[in-house]
């Protein structure tokens, strides 16, 4: 009897498998169309039925996008440009900060922690339209250091970093402090070393979602040469007209690629950061 | 001079002191950043501002707009439809997807549920939708299976009552691995020995579920929706590539109001007051969060 029924849950447990197996294969379905429609040829790019495997590795598209006469490279490196200087600030902002909230006593302090948390409730779209103003006012409208000026820390870098920090054990840095070393050296020697997972959870996070703002692209970056990719996806779909399909998805493919990648090698530490950021409140 | 004294209270300044600067940083980028602008826009939410022509004050007018325009109502229901539609679509598939997953299964195959539920999440709605946006035209691939089938062509994006679903659908395929992901861990922390003991008993799994599972992990179902709210009422990409908001008014979100508003037809007041009543939803919806949580009590 008791054989019978673990069978069962066992038959069951492939039957769920099985269906998940399906489901995750169409999940991806929108991708395999996009890569294998980046290598079909411009006069195939319309006919049906679609195809989800490349027909062939022509990258004659991908010479068409960088060819065309939207300014392809210099977008690219707006992205790259970006990514990089958020990413970069915030691991500075974001654990300098955290080692304050987490191992040093100051007045104001949890006051001050409460008061970054609120920002975690502040949409982009209510603080865009005054930073506009004020860009328009000190020349950084259209400048993409501009948007990555917004992004060089964030509640949620802060509140993660310390939520990890208050994981780890305080002995090593009290000890040190007892020897005499300095604030700055305890955290560069014994506190950064510790939060290496954290850090790399933040960065990929970090990366990954200024690689992808639109919202606040669209309202501070306007002409082509000062775009990021997600913008200048939507004008090439409409500047290089319907017939090339098939040269829009080569674009996307390169834009998606940096992403992609780095998902592919981390996968680990982007759903560690994701469950951190979620479960640890 | 107080010798004895003296070392603690040094090390107290001097630790006050690391704390400012180490903390420095990232509040006062806070602060312009973040803080300052918010305040700001609640200013600008009372006023009709022109630097050429001179601003000045219109008191409660753009919020009387909002709430007694036709179109505005309209715009408003619409990221209120959107909002709970995707919210309720991405954490329940979120949710029965963690439940499908999580039990015993090799490591290779983990990995590939992991990549192809979570995949979509982390590409950005603006890549995703123009993909979509193939799919859903009306000489489009969806459409072009349905033919082959011998059904009716259906106007996702091109008629008003498909062009909301269509856009949600969307959201759920890209968003709900993220819940999938939060909600597969929490299940992790479901203690085995009251699972087992239910078991032993002959509780039905449907019991199991609501009377142990879901009690369990109610708080991060909770969080779930307030975040997956929080993120719902901002959308813009998805909808702005999509349909531009249309047909006529039928997706329009407040977001793309707030652009519209402010950079189109420059009524900078006006889109500040959009901004503020988006703010506000979220606030309302956060502080019934953190009061309902409170009395939810793990057992």
């Amino acid at each position: 009897m008791a054989m019978q029924t673990k069978a069962a849950t066992r038959w069951i447990d492939r039957a769920i498998i099985a269906v998940m197996a399906v489901l995750g294969i169409f999940m991806l379905l929108p991708f395999a169309w996009l890569i294998s429609m980046s290598f079909r040829s411009v006069a195939d790019a319309y006919k049906m039925p679609p195809s989800f495997i490349p027909p062939n590795l022509d990258f004659t598209n991908y010479l068409a996008v960088w060819k065309s006469s939207v300014p392809f490279l210099q977008i690219y490196m707006n992205s790259v440009e970006i990514a990089v200087i958020v990413t970069v600030g915030q691991l500075i902002t974001c654990t300098l900060a955290a080692f304050a909230f987490s191992r040093l006593q100051w007045k104001g302090r949890d006051t001050l922690f409460f008061v970054l948390l609120v920002g975690l409730m502040f949409p982009a779209q209510v603080t865009i339209l005054p930073i506009y103003l004020g860009f328009a006012k000190v020349g950084l409208i259209n400048k993409p250091i501009g948007l990555a000026l917004m992004y060089l820390t964030s509640s949620f870098g802060v509140f993660l970093m310390r939520q990890f920090m208050h994981s780890q054990p305080k002995a090593l840095e009290e000890a040190a402090l007892m020897d005499g070393a300095g604030y700055f050296k305890i955290f560069w020697r014994i506190s950064l070393p510790q939060l290496r997972p954290a850090l790399s959870a933040l960065g990929i996070i970090t990366f990954t979602q200024t690689w992808n703002y639109y919202f606040q692209a669209k309202v501070l970056l306007g002409p082509q040469d000062a775009m990021t990719l997600p913008l200048a996806m939507d004008i090439l779909r409409g500047y290089l007209g319907q017939g090339n399909l098939a040269v829009v998805m080569a674009a996307m493919s390169m834009a998606v690629l940096p992403v992609i990648l780095l998902f592919l090698l981390a996968q680990k530490f982007v759903i560690e950061g994701v469950t951190m950021s979620g479960i640890r409140g | 001079m107080t010798v004895i004294a003296a070392p603690t209270s040094d090390l107290r300044s001097s630790q006050a002191r690391a704390g400012y600067l180490f903390a420095f940083p990232a509040l006062a980028l806070y602060f312009v950043f973040v803080l300052a602008p918010v305040v700001v826009t609640v200013i600008l939410s009372f006023a009709y501002y022109d630097p050429q022509l001179g601003s000045h004050w219109v008191g409660l007018d753009n919020f009387k707009r909002f709430f007694f325009d036709f179109r505005s109502k309209q715009i408003f229901w619409n990221t209120l439809r959107f909002t709970l539609f995707a919210v309720t679509g991405n954490v329940s598939v979120g949710l029965l997807l963690a439940l499908a997953l999580n039990r015993a299964m090799p490591g290779w195959l983990l990995y590939f549920f992991r990549l192809a539920f979570f995949l979509p999440v982390i590409i950005a709605a603006a890549f995703v939708s123009i993909v979509w946006g193939y799919f859903y035209q009306d000489n489009g691939i969806f459409n072009y299976y349905l033919r082959t089938l011998d059904l009716p062509a259906v106007h996702w994006l091109t008629s008003a009552a498909n062009a909301m679903p269509s856009i949600v659908f969307m959201d759920v395929w890209k968003n709900t691995g993220f819940f999938m992901i939060i909600f597969i861990a929490a299940l992790q922390g479901v203690p085995r020995t009251i699972m087992e003991a239910a078991i032993m008993d002959g509780t039905s799994p449907w019991r199991r579920f609501w009377r142990i599972t879901l009690p369990w992990i109610s708080p991060v179902v909770f969080f779930a929706i307030v975040y997956a709210s929080i993120g719902a009422l901002q959308v813009y990409e998805s909808i702005y590539i999509l349909t531009k908001g249309g047909p006529g008014d039928a997706t329009r979100s407040m977001s793309i109001n707030i652009v519209e508003e402010a950079f189109g037809s420059f009524q900078i007041g006006y889109g500040a007051s959009v901004a503020v009543v988006m703010t506000l939803v979220i606030l309302v919806i956060t502080g019934v969060q953190l009061v309902i949580s409170r009395r939810l009590v793990r057992y």
